[in-house]
């Protein structure tokens, strides 16, 4: 039995607020995208490396960003440091917690390309008299990137979706945010959430997508 | 033969077609359970005991509307958030749920008269300045996220448009926010302030100031339109009051003193 009578009109008023906060969602996304692939790229490069330490970080921070629940890691962004008297905003934690899990999904993901890359290459690239920095600058990165360019749109449409996981940590200016907000406030609920969920449908469309034509535009061989 | 087949078949839809019609009173009465929704993080209204069972005022008075209606009652654990759609999606009957009687929400839901009014108390951290409520201007501040207290408290930091306002999922996480001082201050019930200065598992808060909005009259609530139920509920909740047995929940989870009053004067209901 689903007894609910939808009415439009109020949760549609709201469409501009909940625009404004599509656009935080979005930038938090992309920001978290940013900083995930760069620290990726520095975690593959630890694993890389051969020294011990190094790769045990890498090793660690792949553990536990993808054996861990997102809502925990960013839970304890806020909350975990929170108790040692570090004090972030609900903007920077989210924007932590989903930059942490999106680095060690990332790492996985580069591994995996990195796999694809046949060793012979880098010995190729050695005996031409490139360093081994040259030899991963100029032949291995662009490969590794190019090859997980697809898993990181996943990646990215996942970093959107896990926008909404800020509610823990009082975000409250991102599309999920703003709708829970506006619930509160007129228990429009089955309205404003069919709303969000579409405003989420077409922006993870419109990355997928855009995506897709990029990838063909560029690793057109 | 024609006329009389016609005939026929009318009677025969407008049988089919009204029925009497049974409203939710008459489905609770006859499925022998009510279920209700509650706040279980929202001590002394709605919690749990060392044994994970739910306790507190509103969980007695779902037992008490169930007793009265004689049936089972069944409590259904719910956020705040959440109250709306466990109604509207039948998985529970009625919210006792502290739920605040704003015209805003009775666009959509139905609200009987109050079963209970809360005065607010602003709490601060103990390294926080503060003297009065009007000291939260400027500060960074919090509440539990969909109620009352959040909704007037944001909108009062958006009258001052200094200080910064955050909404945190449960009542737990704002006390815990505000004992780390990622809060400076925060508005709850003065029910829930008092229960958690003294449980301690919140150090380093202390209560500043009474909050000035008007008293949060809550009310029981079930679908708009279930006239029948809401009517029950209203001479329920009158009876509650009429028999003592308000006072006496009152005393048992509140405590001593003068229950919260019910009356808005000088006006009717």
């Amino acid at each position: 039995m689903f007894n609910y009578n939808f009415r439009w009109n109020q949760a549609l008023n709201s469409l501009p607020d909940m625009l404004q906060g599509a656009l935080v969602t979005m930038e938090i996304a992309i920001l978290s995208m940013v900083i995930g692939i760069s620290v990726a790229i520095v975690l593959t490069l630890f694993r890389l490396s051969g020294n011990r330490i190094l790769s045990a970080i890498s090793a660690t921070w792949v553990e536990i960003a993808r054996n861990t629940p997102a809502l925990f890691q960013i839970y304890m962004v806020h909350f975990g440091l929170g108790g040692f008297g570090v004090h972030l905003s609900p903007y920077l934690s989210l924007l932590i917690g989903i930059a942490f899990n999106n680095a060690g999904y990332l790492t996985e993901n580069f591994r995996g390309a990195l796999k694809a890359i046949p060793d012979t290459q880098t010995r190729a690239a050695r005996s031409l008299g490139m360093s081994s920095i040259q030899a991963f600058q100029s032949v291995i990165l662009p490969q590794m990137l190019r090859i997980s360019f697809l898993p990181m749109t996943n990646q990215m449409v996942w970093a959107i979706l896990m926008t909404s996981l800020g509610a823990v940590v009082a975000m409250n200016t991102d599309l999920y945010g703003v709708t829970s907000d506006l619930n509160a406030r007129t228990f429009r609920t089955f309205e404003l959430f069919a709303i969000a969920a579409v405003i989420f449908y077409v922006i993870t469309k419109v990355i997928t997508l855009s995506a897709r034509l990029l990838a063909a535009r560029l690793f057109r061989y | 033969m024609k006329t009389s087949f016609f005939a026929f078949s009318l009677l025969a839809v407008s049988a089919v077609a009204m029925p009497a019609q049974a409203d939710k009173l008459d489905d609770i009465i006859a499925s022998g359970t009510l279920r209700c929704a509650v706040v279980l993080d929202f001590p002394p209204m709605g919690s749990r005991d060392e044994n994970n069972n739910p306790i507190g005022f509103d969980v007695d008075y779902c037992n008490d509307l169930a007793a009265a209606l004689g049936v089972k009652a069944e409590i259904v654990e719910t956020t705040f958030p959440e109250r709306i759609p466990s109604l509207m999606s039948g998985r529970v009957d009625v919210a006792v749920a502290s739920t605040s009687d704003t015209l805003e929400r009775a666009k959509t839901v139905g609200f009987t008269i109050p079963y209970y009014s809360f005065e607010n108390a602003v709490v601060a951290n103990e390294k926080v300045e503060m003297a009065t409520w009007e000291d939260m201007k400027g500060k960074v501040v919090g509440a539990t996220a969909g109620t009352y207290e959040a909704i007037w408290l944001e909108g009062k930091v958006k009258e001052w448009g200094v200080g910064e306002f955050r909404p945190y999922q449960t009542q737990a996480d704002v006390f815990l926010a505000l004992s780390q001082g990622q809060l400076d201050a925060t508005v709850a019930t003065v029910e829930v302030s008092e229960a958690n200065v003294k449980s301690g598992n919140f150090p380093g808060i202390k209560i500043v100031d009474k909050a000035p909005m008007v008293p949060d009259y809550v009310a029981l609530i079930t679908l708009r339109e279930e006239y029948g139920l809401i009517n029950y509920m209203n001479l329920f909740i009158n009876q509650q009051v009429r028999t003592g047995r308000y006072a006496e929940l009152y005393k048992k989870w509140v405590g001593d003193g003068e229950p919260a009053s019910l009356i808005v004067e000088g006006v009717y209901r």
